[in-house]
């Protein structure tokens, strides 16, 4: 299948682009924002250390500056689709730990939580595009997690979140260079065609 | 032959010993005894220990010693009076000791041996919890009991002031017999084993922060331990954004004593274990009040199919979520029970019960449980006196005569089985407002009406309407819409 690479397919690859920059800056600040409500919230200390969290995609990637723009998409798009996943476990578990008593983290959790699927949805749009198409989520449930302490599961939403803010940074920078080179430019690079 | 000591353990057999004061080598020894009214009784041993019935009065004892080749050495007697018998019971068997993790609370489990001795005799026992890799004494409690000349197993618990996964805790026992007839010198038994539950800090890989996501009560006093493997080292232990002074309960083991604890956030208060190399651990403790005991119960039914239930909660319990106060209604006359979503912010709280067939009267306890405590409260109810009928709708006015009209109107709910009380306000520009009370059958889900005479002619009345129970009244129903309607000229 051919690179689509019509005047209006760039139209729209650029369109997608900026849009998507400006959903990830305001996912950005709302991640600020809500580390800042969960920290106090959670009563944790805001400097305490996390460790990686289990299936919290790192942001830092080594080679970022090789990547092509389809790469690039698809580690954006199987990170936030893991974040998904990982901020609806985290809302479930502060519908069940906090109760009517929640009225400020949960719904900054749930509007985080929208943000992330629009902006799923807005990189399968991307890498529709790139007439490669999104590939299917693995499975339709993600494992179920371990049990955790309550401590544990205080200090993984606040691993996840710090990632997600990581994340928000990183997406911009590579929605920047998927504007710069045009829709295909995974295939610009010699990539296989997809069969 | 010297410090002959005769000791019985169970009062019918004693255990006399002595000492060889000489150096030279001993074979045997024959030890006989008399009493007053039998012949002497002699036993050959070379254990310097012989095991004859307890005397029922004084007796003559003769120990004579031999060489290896048999030739007598050297020969005593003794005076032993029943004074001179010590009673020291033999040390207890514990049968077990169970530990229980999520209260904290063990469980020991032992054989007052009590068929070994006669009926009713006073038993007293002591049991004493030591702690720690030094096994510090931590308490020692006393125990009374009747022995009933059977084996009979007794049962004691104990709650630890911390977790049972800090530190090993180990338990011992003994015992006292109040023997009052007893003449001789009486004592404590030995000490049973001991018997352990070890803590987490003798597990190989054991580690963790204890206790685990706890609720307790404000003001209660909590220790918290901080087990890790071995080699490290804990650096601090926080309680919220306070760190604490760490008591040492062993290698692998830190613990901190939080006093008198405040009421915690909704998310818990955050206990964090700092150790070296970048270890840390932690949980999280919730402290609230128990739930206090609803105030104002009161129970009506606005239509003979929901009987809703509301109360006063009282003091918040701080918990929330899973951890929040829950609600029953139980009905013990039908024995059906209801649990009640409530939402704790709120401070309305209400619980809805479903109307019972051929059922009048009803017995509700109104049921309330965290995890800090529980409590109730109670109320009988005879529906046909708490009832509260909705809103009346569908308010109509017709009528073509000048000085009458008919209203009709609609209340939802089942009232055949009793009478309503309706109450009609008339309003017009130049009357005063009147309240004019019709009362009629109680209907199913309909439309009652009402006929009012003695209008003025050509005037616009305004009309609304509420209802309650006839017989019994309880409350009113709110006032229905108003309805305008002028009448007919004369």
């Amino acid at each position: 299948m051919a690179a689509a690479d019509t005047p209006s397919a760039t139209l729209r690859h650029h369109d997608l682009c900026s849009r998507g920059i400006r959903l990830a800056r305001k996912m950005r600040s709302d991640v600020t924002d809500l580390l800042d409500i969960y920290v106090q919230r959670q009563g944790l200390d805001a400097s305490i250390s996390v460790a990686a969290v289990d299936g919290v995609p790192a942001a830092a990637a080594e080679r970022w500056a090789e990547q092509t723009g389809t790469q690039r998409l698809l580690d954006n798009l199987a990170a936030y689709r893991a974040f998904r996943s990982l901020l609806a476990q985290m809302l479930e578990e502060q519908r069940e730990q906090l109760g009517d008593a929640d009225a400020e983290l949960g719904p900054a959790l749930a509007a985080v939580l929208l943000q992330v699927s629009a902006f799923t949805y807005h990189l399968e749009e991307l890498l529709e595009l790139e007439s490669r198409g999104a590939p299917a989520e693995e499975g339709s449930e993600p494992p179920a997690p371990p049990r955790l302490s309550l401590f544990e599961q205080k200090l993984r939403g606040l691993g996840v979140l710090r990632e997600l803010a990581q994340w928000a940074v990183r997406s911009v920078r590579d929605l920047r260079q998927l504007a710069k080179h045009g829709p295909g430019s995974g295939a610009a690079l010699g990539l296989p065609e997809s069969q | 032959p010297q410090n002959l000591k005769c000791v019985t353990h169970n009062l019918h057999k004693m255990v006399c010993t002595w000492d060889i004061s000489s150096k030279r080598r001993h074979g045997q020894a024959e030890f006989c005894y008399t009493t007053n009214d039998h012949l002497p009784r002699c036993y050959k041993t070379k254990e310097k220990r012989v095991e004859i019935p307890v005397p029922e009065s004084s007796i003559t004892v003769k120990i004579t010693t031999y060489s290896i080749s048999g030739t007598a050495f050297a020969t005593r007697r003794f005076e032993i009076n029943k004074k001179d018998i010590s009673f020291v019971p033999l040390a207890p068997h514990i049968l077990s000791l169970t530990p229980d993790f999520s209260t904290f609370t063990l469980t020991l489990k032992w054989s007052d041996n009590g068929s070994a001795f006669p009926y009713g005799l006073d038993a007293s026992w002591e049991i004493e919890v030591l702690r720690k890799e030094t096994m510090e004494d931590v308490t020692r409690e006393s125990y009374n009991s009747k022995l009933t000349h059977e084996d009979v197993i007794h049962s004691w618990k104990w709650k630890s002031d911390m977790p049972l996964e800090c530190t090993s805790h180990y338990v011992r026992i003994r015992l006292y017999i109040n023997v009052t007839q007893f003449d001789g010198h009486k004592d404590w038994s030995d000490w049973s084993p001991v018997e352990v539950i070890p803590g987490k800090d003798t597990e190989p890989s054991g580690s963790g922060l204890f206790p685990q996501d706890t609720v307790v009560a404000v003001g209660s006093n909590v220790t918290f331990c901080c087990v890790h493997e071995e080699g490290r080292q804990v650096q601090r232990m926080s309680y919220g954004a306070k760190d604490y002074p760490l008591i040492r309960l062993s290698s692998r083991s830190s613990a901190i004593r939080v006093l008198n604890a405040n009421a915690s956030d909704a998310s818990g208060t955050n206990i964090v274990c700092r150790m070296s190399e970048n270890g840390m651990d932690g949980t999280v403790l919730f402290v609230g009040y128990g739930p206090d005991i609803p105030e104002e119960l009161s129970c009506e039914t606005s239509n003979f199919v929901i009987i809703k239930c509301t109360w006063k909660p009282g003091r918040a319990s701080g918990l929330y979520g899973v951890r929040g106060t829950k609600y029953s209604l139980i009905e013990s006359i039908s024995g059906k029970n209801v649990s009640c979503e409530v939402n704790e912010m709120k401070k309305e709280r209400v619980c809805g019960f479903p109307v019972l067939a051929d059922q009048k009267t009803y017995s509700f306890v109104l049921g309330v449980s965290n995890p800090i405590g529980q409590t109730e409260a109670s109320l009988l109810v005879d529906l046909n006196q708490r009832v509260h009928p909705e809103t009346p709708e569908k308010l109509t006015v017709s009528g073509n005569s000048s000085t009458s009209v008919r209203l009709h109107w609609y209340i939802n709910g089942s009232f055949a089985e009793i009478r309503l009380l309706c109450q009609i306000e008339i309003s017009s520009a130049h009357s005063e407002q009147k309240l004019h009370n019709v009362s009629m059958p109680g209907g199913r889900f309909s439309t009652y009406t009402a006929q009012l005479n003695a209008l003025h002619p050509y005037t616009k009345y305004r009309f609304r309407v509420r209802c309650s129970a006839a017989d019994h009244f309880w409350r009113w129903s709110g006032w229905s819409g108003t309805e305008e309607h002028t009448t007919l000229e004369a």
